[in-house]
């Protein structure tokens, strides 16, 4: 059971969480490690609650969805709400939208505020991006899979059309995580 | 009849498919090259997938009217030559029983996928269950038999969809893949080798298509358009396909012989898998998602000094009625969890001596490790 991380990404659906879920799967894949991914299905990913929960393991994977996670995204404060006491106390990490979420002050989670929206908007010219901004601060703060695995999943699964955009959010996201994180 | 290895038609390497993604590639890998379906959720992104594949490499892709008209193209295609396959839910497995009786007692190579959701009826749509393993069965009249095989990763939708054509074509039978929403939707890293084993079906040159041919109770499949004289009927039949509808002799032979040729040879068929059996006292019986469950829960209760294992059904049909009993001649209980009324577990009170717990959730959702956990404690 060691070296079992579990990731959960929330939000709203439309938000493009499953997609970032789909794109960290396959970059853990890329990366070599035994992946269980399952996301919300039906009505709730298309506009109300959703989420994409990620198993990453050195070894084969029992029980393949989420128990407890190691991580959480929060991309709403309905998200957050719901899944923040959700998260490994002490070594557990909340990433969370800072211009969407208002954090709680008792959780013994270590919490980053990451204005991923704002910069998406701002920076990027496309509200849509904010997904693929938080993967870059992910993948900044944690090392859960490596830059070139996450690069080349979205070579892999996004459209030519939008590649260089999501591209550039994840670089953006990185240079964030620096910040943050640093 | 035999097998041959061929080229994998996917390029050797680790990929991330869901359940339904990686059933359409196993299909494709066995030489499937001709799909009949109507769209059903949870199933669909295997549709989906066979539409883009089979336009890639050359077979044939109908979306029928329903799903009546899909089996019944599905047995079409197959004696016509091709290896072929459809795949549905719940509301749509029901659809087929009448065909799929038709396909037993034709004896028509096919393969059906049941991505299960929670039914009876349009149940809901879009959650799990697993309340078709008996209906696999018995859903159609008459004594027969099927294969069903039970997939518990998207590995295994990839390897059980493979195997269940191979089984389909040696034996002559329709076999089933008894997938379920959370094994359908599952995204898993899957690993494809570079070549993969493939039956044939029987050929004999003016051999009697519908009686024994050789020791294995198989008789040689002829296609249409190869020259042979052939009539299908779903009526009973002598060797050569002429209507005995009147015969009782012909009756008997036929009935028997279509269920003899897959219980005599269950031993070849059937898969199960032991996990920490050894000195257990209580077992876990289990297949599909919740075999993945199960594992995770025996291997915490082993941690707190629980004697307790699991036995993984791989195959549900025939039923692995000889692992179960030998399993049940060691231990004092067994549980079996799953996501329907007790299905299996009334199955495995039939062959075992101690005492069946079944553990029953039809909520829509998948058992949690602390569900079974629980249950172990309490026991």
């Amino acid at each position: 059971m060691t070296g079992i991380k579990q990731v959960r990404l929330s939000g709203f659906g439309g938000q493009g969480v499953v997609l970032a879920g789909l794109l960290l799967g396959q970059a853990g894949v890329f990366d070599g490690k035994y992946i269980s991914g399952s996301n919300s299905y039906g009505a709730q990913a298309r506009g109300s609650g959703c989420k994409s929960e990620i198993v990453f393991s050195d070894g084969p994977v029992d029980f393949p969805h989420l128990t407890t996670a190691d991580i959480l995204i929060a991309m709403s404060q309905g998200a957050y709400n719901s899944y923040c006491g959700d998260v490994r106390e002490e070594s557990g990490l909340i990433l969370y939208d800072q211009g969407l979420v208002t954090p709680k002050e008792n959780l013994r989670v270590r919490h980053l505020g990451i204005p991923a929206t704002d910069v998406s908007v701002k920076r990027l010219k496309n509200k849509q991006a904010a997904n693929i901004v938080f993967l870059g601060v992910l993948i900044e703060a944690t090392r859960i899979v490596s830059p070139g695995a996450i690069r080349k999943a979205i070579s892999t699964h996004v459209s030519e059309r939008f590649r260089s955009l999501n591209l550039k959010a994840l670089r953006t996201g990185m240079e964030l995580g620096r910040k943050a994180h640093g | 009849m035999a097998s041959r290895w061929v080229k994998s038609p996917f390029p050797k390497g680790t990929y991330y498919f869901s359940g339904n993604e990686a059933a359409a590639e196993g299909a494709i890998a066995a030489g499937c090259r001709f799909y009949a379906g109507y769209p059903i959720t949870p199933s669909s992104e295997l549709m989906e997938r066979m539409a883009v594949r089979l336009n890639e490499i050359g077979g044939v892709f109908i979306q029928m009217e329903d799903e009546i008209a899909s089996i019944s193209a599905v047995i079409g295609a197959s004696w016509a030559g091709a290896r072929a396959m459809t795949a549905t839910s719940g509301p749509g497995f029901s659809l087929m029983q009448e065909s799929i009786g038709y396909a037993a007692f034709t004896e028509t190579p096919c393969v059906i996928i049941d991505v299960q959701r929670a039914g009876p009826c349009t149940g809901q749509a879009t959650k799990v269950g697993s309340g078709d393993i008996m209906q696999a069965k018995w859903g159609s009249h008459g004594d027969y038999q099927v294969i069903a095989l039970s997939p518990w990763s998207s590995q295994e939708m990839y390897d059980l969809t493979l195997r269940a054509f191979n089984l389909s074509e040696q034996y002559r039978v329709p076999a089933m893949v008894m997938a379920d929403e959370a094994i359908g939707h599952l995204r898993e890293t899957i690993r494809v080798a570079a070549k993969v084993e493939v039956w044939d079906r029987k050929k004999k040159k003016g051999g009697a298509p519908f009686d024994i041919e050789g020791e294995d109770g198989v008789p040689p499949m002829p296609s249409f358009g190869e020259g042979e004289r052939l009539s299908v009927t779903g009526s009973t039949h002598d060797a050569y396909g002429f209507r005995k509808t009147d015969d009782p002799k012909a009756h008997a032979r036929l009935v028997e012989r279509i269920n003899k040729k897959i219980l005599n040879h269950k031993r070849s068929i059937i898969e199960t898998e032991d996990y920490l059996l050894e000195d257990a006292e209580m077992a876990v019986v289990a297949y599909g998602f919740t075999a993945r469950t199960s594992l995770y829960a025996v291997k915490r209760m082993r941690k707190d000094g629980t004697k307790v294992g699991m036995l993984r059904l791989k195959t549900l049909w025939p039923f692995p009625d000889e692992a179960v009993a030998e399993i049940g001649k060691k231990v004092k209980k067994i549980i079996v969890p799953e996501m329907n009324l007790g299905q299996v577990a009334g199955e495995v009170k039939k062959y075992v001596p101690c005492d069946v717990i079944s553990l029953s959730q039809t909520n829509g959702e998948v058992i949690q490790p602390d569900t079974i956990m629980e249950m172990l404690r309490k026991i």
